[in-house]
């Protein structure tokens, strides 16, 4: 099942190592890894080839439904759903994937101090972080949405750190179990008789022990991530119009879901097509890396 | 008695949680950044709107003072008036939280058979086409957010199949069967998006279970084979299902926010969404408050249940 750190076959080049990884990686990996390039690919070049612009007008008879010219039909103001969800791409990828780091980077220092230092530090952050857990994730972000004032709302930063929010206290949680069962082990205890701080023993020991764990809890967060900023352009607390964020397009066609249901469900499945590719890459991973992954969100 | 010190430790660590969501949820609202008054009236403020709103909302008060009043009124069951309508909060959530418990109880009654039936399946066809395809199935269930699943539903018994309401409206007046209606689809966009998690871990569980010495040992022994499934082995695979019971219990909270939402369905969830678009400071704290402590009584329940549940502790 292992299929990492494979000792090098001898005269075997960069390629074929890849190659001979690929061919031994689960399944669930090398299909979430193509799902992911498509989307990734479509992100980055998606606005160079998209038949029509991000929010060009009479593209098309409005509601007309799916055609060859409008894949995804034509939404009530005459713009192309394909295009737009092209467009699209790259605003969910890049909040998804900078909220999701942020909420990481916070979590896993917040985890390793408090699973490290232990003490009243662990019980303060530990009753903090339970006690943010404890607020249901979307209504945590609705309220901080809410909190930050007509100022900010809409704008990508506060998609971000609200993101960020709600995946940094289940990330700490994570990062301190994994910071406890290796703070016990030999080579902790090596470092610190050897004089180093808890700064640098985190650092140098903790961190690059717990990046099994960091990194399946990122690619998990990671992949819910577009639900959520999904569910908040849905409830109309996310991005504004016209941005094309697809959450927020399904709102916008479902008055008229009667007249042409393709403009909902053109964006809504590509929404759960990038989100089957990162469930099922986050499966392969955790597989390679000989973890279990709790698909259930805590 | 060990496990007693055991629950009532964990009865009080819960009561400390609540406390510290009170606080952080004040905090969030009152005290960051700015002023509550100005957000809450925007680009209509004027000198004056704005003294009259910071008289009526206490605002001029030092943080903690309003912090503990409006905890103490809550702790009586006073949780103040709304600022919109400027009804008793109380009076206005009292129905919506009927409708939502109700429609919780619907989706947990379609849940449990939803959940239960395709575990039983994958895990007495291991490993052939009908695991396999059960297991894409909910994969893909598991990556539909839950507003796109409403809206496929509706699009399904709403559009192509005219058999159900748009708008699950209710009110206080409505009949039974009106009430029914309303309540299907909704209650089945929550059964499906709760039941894709608890039916993986099912499977998992009860395959590990089927194969135990035990079950083994019924097996040779020739009992029938659905006697060996149900009464043997189900019970043992459904204890660890208890903790994605609860897991549920937590999504069913925020979901019924969009799922009430999607569907035009006058709940608690609604509710809140309500307060938030009209800024409704006190409306607000007072959902969010409740959504937290259901949440937390969920978690306190479900270990409970866990500690009460394992034979090691109660024998302790």
């Amino acid at each position: 099942m292992m299929a990492v750190a494979q000792p090098t076959m001898p005269g075997e080049s960069r390629w074929e190592r890849v190659a001979r990884f690929w061919r031994r990686a689960p399944n669930s990996f090398r299909i979430g890894a193509v799902v992911l390039l498509i989307h990734l690919f479509v992100a980055a070049t998606g606005p160079f080839w998209a038949p029509y612009g991000l929010s060009q007008m009479g593209t098309g008879i409005p509601l007309a439904g799916m055609s060859w010219a409008h894949p995804f039909g034509v939404d009530q103001l005459g713009r192309d759903i394909f295009s737009r969800v092209v467009h699209g791409a790259h605003i969910v990828i890049l909040l998804s994937l900078s909220g999701t780091f942020l909420g990481l980077v916070i979590g896993a220092v917040v985890g390793l101090i408090s699973g490290y230092v232990g003490g009243w530090i662990d019980e303060i952050l530990q009753r903090l972080i339970e006690a943010l857990i404890s607020i249901p994730f979307l209504v945590l972000a609705l309220i901080a949405i809410a909190a930050a004032g007509p100022q900010l709302a809409g704008q990508p930063i506060l998609i971000i750190l609200v993101v960020a929010l709600v995946y940094a206290p289940r990330i700490a949680r994570m990062a301190r179990a994994a910071a406890v069962d290796i703070a016990t082990r030999d080579f902790v205890t090596v470092a610190r008789l050897r004089g180093e701080g808890a700064w640098s023993v985190m650092r140098r020991e903790l961190l690059p022990n717990a990046s099994g764990v960091l990194l399946v809890e990122f690619a998990l967060r990671a992949g819910y991530a577009p639900v959520l900023i999904g569910s908040l352009g849905f409830l109309g607390f996310g991005m504004r119009p016209p941005t094309p964020e697809w959450g927020l397009m399904i709102s916008e066609n479902r008055a008229l879901l009667i007249v042409s249901p393709v403009t909902v469900l053109g964006p809504g499945l590509t929404l759960a097509s990038l989100v089957v590719g990162l469930n099922l890459f986050t499966d392969g991973l955790a597989r390679i890396l000989g973890r279990t992954v709790r698909l259930a969100d805590a | 008695m060990s496990i007693l010190r055991l629950v009532i430790g964990r009865v009080l660590l819960s009561l400390l949680t609540l406390l510290l969501v009170s606080i952080i949820i004040f905090a969030i609202i009152e005290v960051l950044p700015g002023d509550v008054a100005s957000r809450i009236l925007g680009r209509d403020a004027t000198p004056e709107t704005l003294a009259a709103l910071r008289e009526r909302l206490h605002l001029n008060d030092p943080a903690i003072q309003r912090y503990l009043s409006w905890f103490g009124g809550m702790l009586q069951g006073d949780f103040g008036n709304a600022l919109t309508s400027a009804r008793p909060i109380t009076e206005i959530l009292a129905p919506r939280i009927f409708n939502t418990v109700l429609l919780s109880a619907v989706a947990f009654g379609i849940y449990l058979p939803l959940a239960l039936i395709p575990a039983l399946i994958q895990a007495t066809h291991r490993e052939r086409p009908v695991d396999h395809g059960l297991s894409v199935v909910t994969l893909i269930l598991l990556s539909m957010p839950d507003f796109l699943l409403a809206t496929v539903l509706m699009i399904l018994f709403v559009i192509m199949i005219p058999v159900l309401p748009a708008i699950s409206l209710v009110v206080e007046t409505s009949t039974v069967s009106q009430y029914a209606r309303a309540l299907v689809l909704p209650a089945t966009t929550l059964a499906i998006v709760m039941a894709v998690y608890a039916v993986r871990m099912l499977r998992d569980n009860l395959i590990e279970v089927l194969e135990s010495e035990y079950i083994r040992m019924a097996e040779l022994k020739g009992l029938p084979r659905r006697k060996v499934l149900l009464r043997h082995a189900l019970p043992n695979a459904l204890v660890p299902t208890l903790n994605v019971t609860a897991l549920n219990l937590g999504y069913l909270i925020g979901g019924v926010v969009i799922v009430e939402k999607v569907f035009g369905f006058p709940g608690f969830g609604s509710l809140l969404v309500d307060s938030l678009q009209l800024r409704d400071v006190p409306l607000i704290e007072a959902t969010v408050l409740i959504a937290a402590a259901v949440y937390i009584a969920a978690n306190l329940l479900a270990d409970l249940g866990a500690i009460l549940l394992n034979p090691r502790l109660r024998a302790g």
